[in-house]
């Protein structure tokens, strides 16, 4: 019998890495069932892709995850040198599936195999072997990866189909839930940024055009159980990132009057809660000090905040995750410190409380609060006012182009409303359930009337086109008549120059028309306007105006401008004519009284 | 945090009562008291040696008596194995089993019957240590002049394996409990705190029975943790309060159970400290059991008189609990401070990961350090200033929780001297 001597302490806890690793995998595994299930599955049985399509989302996983295992084993044999017996159990050591693997669960379903290979490998020998391999890289490999991807390739992806499967291709417009957001600048009603993929519980399930392994909220909220509870990840990383999510998108929401969907909508999209759980937790990547920890998750909150509503950029997670991981030295460091001292940590979380307090009312208040109610996809082309009737002419974005009917609105009701023109795939189906008159008969709650499944885009583009005018209505009819291709002129009156001759002054003022400038001459004499005519323009009834007496008529009536009647078949360029004189009869309103 | 829970192997040892080996041929007493081998020794080869005299006192800052722990001659001076895993120069004494003392020893009645300048000469005289493992002399926490109000009983053994606070709250109860108020009454201590585990329902119930008519003595059960017992810990878990150095600080003393039981020896029949209770268990044990035995017995001898080892072919031989203590070569010998001797099967050889970085060792720490970043920084003297591997008690949570099963607390430890150079 030998007594030998060893280095205590003499009991080991049972866990190690290689167990850490393998539950991580574990806890990926019903993320790549249900991506196989939702990107390969379904499609298969809705008859959109054949059988080895089918297969693609594990196709693609596997692919990932094998090219960064070869790439490992190439750099081993061919650079360190190591000994084809020792080889193998090197890489296991190394852990090497794992850049690929998550890399493949980041990318969209559309990417080509071979610029996954190339991410793989790139993800591998740049994000990690590069640092000194396992436990020395400071950015996350997938990510790396990731965004050399989308940095060279995402047009390609994108002609590909991005984000959408072959399903979602032919029911969904638009992309990804954010990118959808962005469009309406981060601010939106449920109809606009939910509705389109379904309800907030499908974005918590995962049916959701995302990612190919991200979507799923649910399965990455069992993975941190799971994870949790087995020890694998610093757990606080990602419940802080999340909560932090989630308190800063409900001020921003609570102060634009959305309700408690918008942050839940905020938390479940843009692949939150798959980066949170999987890639923010990186050990190796995230720092190592509890309070460290916590900072990390908070600004990684702010800074995917930031980057949602203050970048064109929508999918701010892993660009967070990327820029924080070049924090992680000085997070540690700092925190390190502050564990000694408790007021000194204290001092830490006040501040990051303050900037994230400080960055949310930010946002929250650049909402210009009438602007986020106008839907950018909903114009008006003309309205005709008698009274208390408006007669409308409107275009909303459908499916394929635009929606062009005409409303009728009196007194807050809708009396009419036809469908002039559209080039919808499937409109008999609108025909034939008679949704016009399902949306007429419901209109004093039209938010509550169920789009029609299989047209889902183009019935919701025909009651937003409602709502969106009966909206214009009750505004009293401020807004402006847009032309459909100057969609962002709304205030260009100008006074262009001024003469004097003798008493009288002649003003050259300008405004937008029906197409493009309209510049008026406009005649003054003791404060009164005395004549009104066309300098330049490009409308197409300017002579039938001028013969019917309209400037006439405004020029009798310039303190009721209101009061007189648009000539017909040139409704456009007359309301533009009455906004001009409005707003130069203001303007010169106030130099009088200076 | 106050630390995590790890497996506690304590019932094995558990299963017998404790016994007494009083007779060994020889006792090797080592002179050393703690880390401090500076000793005068005071016998010469061939002279003979009365139970419970001085044989030698350390020369350091507080003189601390080494004591016969037979009677018998002195035949040799021999280096052996100590509980710090070093070997120590040993006075060899024959041992007559007579146990003969120089003069007979009085009884005392009412051992609160002392002044306090009394109690700290009796300590003093009977070469009290800390029986915890620190060997600190017990009588300088009583010397100081600030009030005390609170005496902590440490009780907890929050290390795995050792039982032999245990066994001795178990067996010697009232006498510890006597102890306690004595000491309350001659220094004028507000109250006593005896601290248990919450999970060690035995020793509470037999400390129910006892403390009744002790109105000053109380019981806490403190959480189940590693390193729960730790001083520090102990003070902040039951009277909230932080000190900087000491817990005087807070006026506030903490004693270990064993050392409470070797006052009343001291106290009651002028003993001085001569024995102790070590428990003897592990793995590769036949009989795990508890042993009272003097001061200087060889351990192999002890392990051969409890059933001897299982057949194996290598064995670790530890001195303390499986956490801070050391491997040992066999010739080891009780002292003071060793509650424990294991003998443990080899761990198996984990393959050597790289650090992932997980922060499992930050978190776990007691003092709050960052071992893994002291790891990173062993070499960077600037930064080690930061972090403070001072404050490490080397309590081996770090290595113990590292899933790539480095051995962090060595390099705290070498970050202890890199910073001291």
């Amino acid at each position: 019998m030998e007594i030998i001597r060893k280095t205590g302490p003499y009991i080991k806890d049972d866990n190690n890495t290689t167990k850490i690793m393998f539950n991580l995998l574990i806890s990926l595994f019903p993320i790549i069932l249900f991506t196989f299930y939702k990107n390969g599955i379904i499609p298969f049985y809705e008859g959109k892709t054949n059988v080895i399509e089918m297969f693609y989302p594990l196709i693609f996983i596997i692919t990932g995850a094998l090219t960064s295992f070869v790439t490992e084993t190439i750099y081993f044999k061919l650079f360190l040198k190591i000994d084809n017996n020792q080889l193998l159990s090197t890489v296991k050591r190394s852990y090497a599936i794992f850049p690929g693997l998550f890399l493949s669960l980041v990318l969209p379903i559309n990417t080509p195999i071979t610029i996954l290979i190339l991410g793989s490998f790139i993800a591998t020998l740049v994000g990690k072997l590069l640092f000194g391999g396992f436990g020395n890289n400071i950015f996350n490999p997938a990510l790396i990866g990731a965004l050399f991807i989308t940095s060279a390739y995402s047009i390609i992806i994108a002609n590909n189909g991005g984000y959408l499967n072959k399903l979602e291709l032919d029911t969904i417009s638009g992309a990804t839930p954010l990118a959808n957001t962005s469009l309406v600048e981060g601010i939106g009603t449920y109809q606009e940024l939910v509705s389109p993929y379904g309800t907030l519980k499908d974005f918590f399930i995962g049916f959701i055009p995302g990612s190919v392994g991200e979507t799923s909220a649910f399965l990455c909220l069992v993975a941190f159980i799971y994870l949790t509870y087995t020890k694998v990840i610093k757990w606080r990383i990602p419940t802080v990132y999340i909560s932090t999510v989630f308190l800063m998108t409900y001020i921003i929401g609570a102060y634009n009057d959305l309700g408690i969907w918008y942050p839940l909508f905020q938390i479940l999209s843009g692949g939150l809660f798959f980066g949170a759980v999987f890639m923010a937790t990186d050990p190796v990547t995230s720092p190592t000090t509890p309070i460290g920890q916590v900072i990390y998750g908070m600004f990684l909150g702010i800074l995917t905040v930031i980057f949602r509503y203050m970048t064109s950029y929508p999918e701010g997670v892993l660009t967070s995750i990327l820029t924080m991981n070049m924090f992680v030295f000085i997070i540690d460091r700092i925190c390190s410190k502050a564990r000694f001292n408790f007021s000194k940590s204290k001092y830490l979380f006040i501040a990051c409380w303050s900037l994230i307090i400080i960055v949310s009312m930010f946002i929250a208040t650049s909402f210009n609060k009438d602007s986020t109610e106008t839907d950018p996809n909903f114009n008006i082309i003309s309205k005709d006012v008698s009274n208390n009737k408006i007669s409308y002419v409107v275009t909303q974005k459908g499916y394929v182009g635009n929606i062009k009917a005409s409303v009728t609105v009196d007194d807050g009701k809708i009396i009419d409303f036809k469908v002039i023109e559209q080039n919808e795939s499937f409109y008999s189906k609108i025909e034939s359930d008679d949704y016009i008159n399902t949306l007429i008969k419901g209109q004093d709650n039209l938010e509550s009337i169920d789009t029609l499944s299989g047209v889902t885009v183009t019935s919701s583009a025909l009651k937003r086109l409602l709502i969106n005018t009966i909206k214009d209505y009750k505004n009293g009819s401020k807004e402006n008549i847009i032309n459909e291709d100057t969609n962002n002129s709304r205030n260009n009156f100008e006074i262009i120059k001024m003469e004097d001759n003798n008493d009288e002054k002649i003003y050259y003022a300008s405004n937008l028309g029906f197409r493009g400038k309209i510049i008026l001459k406009i005649t003054v004499l003791d404060k009164t306007i005395t004549k009104i005519e066309i300098d330049s323009s490009n409308e197409d009834y300017m002579e039938q105006m001028i013969d019917s007496g309209f400037f006439d008529n405004l020029v009798n009536n310039q303190n009721n401008i209101d009061s007189v009647d648009a000539v017909s078949g040139a409704t456009v360029s007359s309301n533009a004519v009455k906004e001009l004189l409005k707003k130069f009869i203001k303007e010169y309103e106030e130099y009088k009284n200076e | 945090m106050l630390g995590i829970k790890i497996p506690k192997y304590k019932s094995i040892s558990l299963k017998k009562d404790f016994i007494e080996y009083k007779s060994p041929d020889k006792v090797y007493i080592p002179l050393v008291n703690g880390y401090d081998t500076d000793v005068t020794i005071l016998v010469k080869k061939g002279e003979y040696v009365y139970k419970g005299d001085m044989i030698g006192k350390t020369k350091g800052l507080f003189r601390v008596p080494i004591i016969s722990s037979v009677s018998g001659v002195v035949s040799d001076f021999q280096e052996m194995s100590y509980a710090f895993g070093d070997t120590v120069k040993c006075v060899v004494i024959e041992n007559d089993k007579n146990d003969n003392y120089k003069e007979d020893k009085e009884i005392k009645k009412n051992i609160s019957d002392y002044t306090k300048e009394e109690f700290i000469e009796i300590l003093k005289d009977s070469g009290i240590v800390g029986m915890g493992g620190s060997s600190f002399p017990t009588y300088v926490k009583y010397e100081c002049d600030k009030k005390i109000k609170t005496l902590i009983i440490n009780a907890v053994e929050c290390e795995p394996y050792i039982t032999a606070d245990h066994t001795i709250v178990k067996n010697k109860c009232q006498e510890i409990l006597e102890t306690i108020d004595a000491i309350l009454e001659i220094n004028n201590i507000d109250e006593a705190i005896i601290a248990i585990k919450n999970t060690n329902t035995e020793l509470k119930k037999y400390l129910d029975d006892f403390i009744g008519t002790y109105l000053n003595i109380k019981v806490c059960l403190v959480p189940d943790l590693y390193p729960m017992g730790w001083e520090r810990n102990l003070v902040k878990y039951i009277k909230k309060k932080q000190y900087e150095n000491i817990p005087i600080e807070c006026n506030i003393i903490v004693n270990n159970v064993s050392t409470i039981y070797a006052m009343y020896e001291a106290l009651k029949y002028k003993k001085p400290l001569t024995e102790r209770i070590v428990t003897i268990t592990g793995d590769l044990l036949k009989d795990p059991i508890n042993v009272c035995v003097p001061i200087g017995t060889p351990v192999k001898e002890i392990i051969d008189v409890v059933g001897g080892y299982k057949d194996s072919n290598k064995i670790l031989l530890v001195a303390g609990g499986p956490m801070m203590g050391k491997t040992v070569s066999e010739n080891l010998v009780v002292s003071a401070n060793l509650a424990c001797v294991l003998a443990l099967s080899e761990l198996k050889n984990d393959e050597l990961i790289n650090c992932l970085r997980c922060g499992k060792c930050v978190e776990v720490c007691p003092s709050k350090l960052s071992p893994v970043l002291i790891k990173d920084n062993v070499g960077n003297k600037e930064r080690l200033k930061e972090l403070l591997p001072n404050r490490c008690i080397s309590c081996g949570l770090c290595s113990y929780i590292c899933p790539s099963k480095i051995l962090v607390r060595e390099y705290v430890n070498k970050a202890k001297e890199n910073i001291k150079n």
